[in-house]
Order: structure tokens, then sequence, then C-alpha cells
């Protein structure tokens, strides 16, 4: 009787890692493995084995837990190569390994160019509102009302990334942030808007 | 203040993107604690594909919006809160600090002198309870010694007055001489009392006893 599976569709595609690995000489050492996952990326990401270990049969068995294997891989993300290899152990039962094949290896891992650094700013406009607020109190305290003003924009510090930085002084920003969208960007999405 | 931050709405063009997350909002439907329907137990709902464009553009919106928060939420908190504002009267601020930290230490150092009596009260009490302990429990202790003296003694004194009716070799014949001619019959009749009557053929065990 064929099998009929009742569920939610996956956005996994492919094999485990164990299907793969154990069908290859040598587990397949110094071929290239894909998780169907990061291809969403227009980088390329990619696995390189680098060496292969069999897990103790589990003691408490279950779907899951069977399907594992340790692989050392050398890990590309998105273009980056990681320095110190990475193990796939917890996640190689998910079907969503491929293996490339050798012709394809070549085109599939070509290095890609660094991304273009985006610069932000460091100050937007106040929302309107609160800018009228700010000129009238202002006003009450006498104070002076002719100096533009601009909101201190809070960044999330935590954020690691190479290619997004916040703009040193005097430095023209890449990245427009404003806050009271005086224009539209040019995108499809708005095409029959008129502001 | 708070009613300018509540009517406070940032841009966002609600209108203009095609999808909108709705939780739980329709009204017309069954409670959260129901079950799947049986009609609905096997449909897979199809999965939605949202434009790339779409999505995109969603997510700067949000991310704009939520950094433009953060920023007026840093603003008006670095403007109007009491404790920022305080700080700039730094010399105010050192003195008040200074006298609340000798109020602070003076009020400790009674609390320590104080503590410092109680403690040196408890310690010589508890020096003279371990004093009284170890003078009983060494008291105890000889005590048990000499009890345990005197029932070795006592053990002694009894071995010394069995030696006098222990069997020598020298005797061996004669006992057992005397043991063959006075069998022991250790059957015994019961009377209607319940008293036990020894002996049915040969001596009694209560005679050969009072033999002995």
């Amino acid at each position: 009787m064929p099998y009929k599976y009742i569920g939610r569709k996956t956005d996994f595609k492919g094999k485990t890692l164990w299907e793969i690995v154990g069908n290859l000489k040598n587990f397949g050492v110094g071929r290239v493995v894909v998780r169907s996952m990061m291809e969403r990326y227009p980088e390329p990401s990619y696995f390189r084995i680098l060496k292969v270990e069999p897990l103790q049969c589990p003691q408490v068995q279950s779907v899951d837990n069977l399907r594992k294997v340790r692989v050392l891989v050398e890990k590309t993300f998105r273009g980056m190569t990681f320095p110190k290899p990475v193990t796939i152990e917890r996640a190689s039962y998910k079907t969503d390994y491929r293996l490339l094949s050798k012709d394809e290896e070549e085109e599939y891992c070509k290095k890609v160019l660094p991304k273009e650094v985006q610069v932000y700013p460091n100050t937007m406009d106040f929302p309107p509102l609160l800018q009228e607020y700010i000129i009238r109190e202002k006003k009450t305290k006498g104070e002076d009302t002719d100096v533009e003003l601009k909101l201190d924009i809070v960044y999330n510090k935590n954020h690691n990334s190479n290619s997004v930085r916040i703009a040193k002084d005097g430095e023209i920003p890449t990245v427009t942030f404003d806050i009271n969208m005086r224009k539209l960007p040019s995108i499809s999405l708005y095409k029959n808007v008129k502001m | 203040m708070l009613r300018l931050l509540s009517n406070l709405r940032l841009f966002q063009p609600v209108s203009l993107h095609n999808h909108q997350t709705v939780r739980w909002a329709r009204k017309p439907r069954k409670p959260r604690w129901m079950p799947t329907a049986k009609s609905k137990m096997f449909k897979i709902p199809e999965r939605i594909k949202y434009p790339e464009e779409e999505n995109k553009e969603v997510l700067r919106l949000f991310n704009n919006y939520r950094t433009a928060m953060k920023s007026i939420k840093q603003y008006l908190t670095n403007r109007y809160n009491v404790q920022l504002q305080a700080k700039s009267d730094t010399e105010q601020l050192k003195k008040a600090f200074e006298e609340d930290f000798a109020r602070c230490s003076s009020i400790n150092d009674k609390w320590n002198e104080q503590i410092r009596k109680e403690r040196e009260v408890r310690i010589a009490k508890e020096l003279q309870e371990e004093i009284e302990f170890s003078k009983n429990r060494k008291a105890e202790v000889l005590r048990q010694r000499a009890e345990e003296l005197e029932q070795a003694e006592e053990i002694v004194r009894k071995e010394k007055q069995a030696v006098a009716s222990l069997i020598t070799p020298e005797q061996l014949d004669e006992v057992i001489e005397r043991a063959i001619n006075n069998p022991v019959d250790y059957n015994f009749a019961i009377d209607l009392d319940g008293n036990r009557i020894y002996g049915r053929e040969t001596m009694s065990a209560d005679a050969v006893k009072a033999k002995q």
C-alpha cells in the first residue's frame, strides 16, 4: 500500500546527510554538499566535507537520532568561508542536503565580490508633531528656534555585519532614512501612489 | 506628554502592502481550545508566497519603524527623565552622596559596635559551656572505665570459683563412672493440674542435679 503523508508541507528539499555520505567513496571526503535552506540567498553557501564519523547507536531511538552522522566540514555561508571547520551533527538528520556533482562544483563555489558597504545616517528628522512641540517649548523658554532639529538615531549595537556601518562625521550616508516619507521608493508597489 | 506620545504615529503606509497578519481577530470563529474540525483535519493549507519586492519593502518599513521608535524613546528619556536632569549639578550630587555615605557609615559603625559586644558575650558564654561540657565528659569517661574494670574483676572472680568444679584429667575416669552409674531420664508425665512428673525408669533430672 502506498504511503500517504498528511501534514504541513515542508521547506526542506533533499536527503539526510548520511544518505548522501554513506553512498560515496571514502564517505565523500572532498565533495561539496549544499543545504536547500541556504539557497535562498544570492551568495553561494556550501559545505566541503573534510571528515566523516559514524555515531554510536542511540540508547533511546527515534526517527530523528537514528539518521544522524558526524561530519566535519569547511562551511561557506553567503560567500564567506569560516576560518575553522564546523561539525554538523545535530542538523545532519534533516532531509535538506544535496550533493553537488563534481562538474557543478566549480561553477557553484565561485567566489563572490564582497558586498558594497551601506552607510547609515547618524541623525534623522523629528516626526512633524513632535518637532512642532519642541519648537513651541523652545519658544516659551525663549531659546533659539532657528537651529535645525535633528533626532539622533539609536541603532542596534549588537549588529555585527561587515556590510553595514554608521556614517562618520561629514560622510554622506548611502541609505536614506526618511521618517516622513517625502519620497516613495521607486518600486512597482508604489506605482500608482501619488504623494 | 503622554497624550502627545499616544497621538504620535509614524507614517506607516498600511494600505500599500497586500498582506497583513491578523491573529484571532475574526469574530464568528470557533474558540481556540476546540480541536481541529473533522472536515479540516486533513486539509493542507497552501503555503502563501509573497512577492519578493513586497517582502523587502515590508521588512524595510518595519525596520525603519522600530529604529525610529527607539530613537524617539531615547530622545524623550534624555530630555525628560528626572534622574538624568539632576545629574547636571555634579558638585551638589557629590556633596549629597558624601553626606549620605557618612550617615550610612555612622549607622554601620554603630551596628558593628553593638554586634561586637554581643559577639564577645556570646563567645565567653560558649567557652564556658565548652569547659563545662569537657569536665562532664571527662568524669563520665572515668566513671565508665571504673565500671568496666569492676565488671572485668567480677568475671575473673566468677571464673576463679568455677575452677573448683572443673573436670581435670585425673578426675575424668571417676566422673565417667559416675555418669554411667546415674543415667538421667528426661521423660515425664503430666497430671491433671499440669505438674510434670520426671523419670520413668531411671533417675529423674532433678534428682541427678540434686545429687550433683
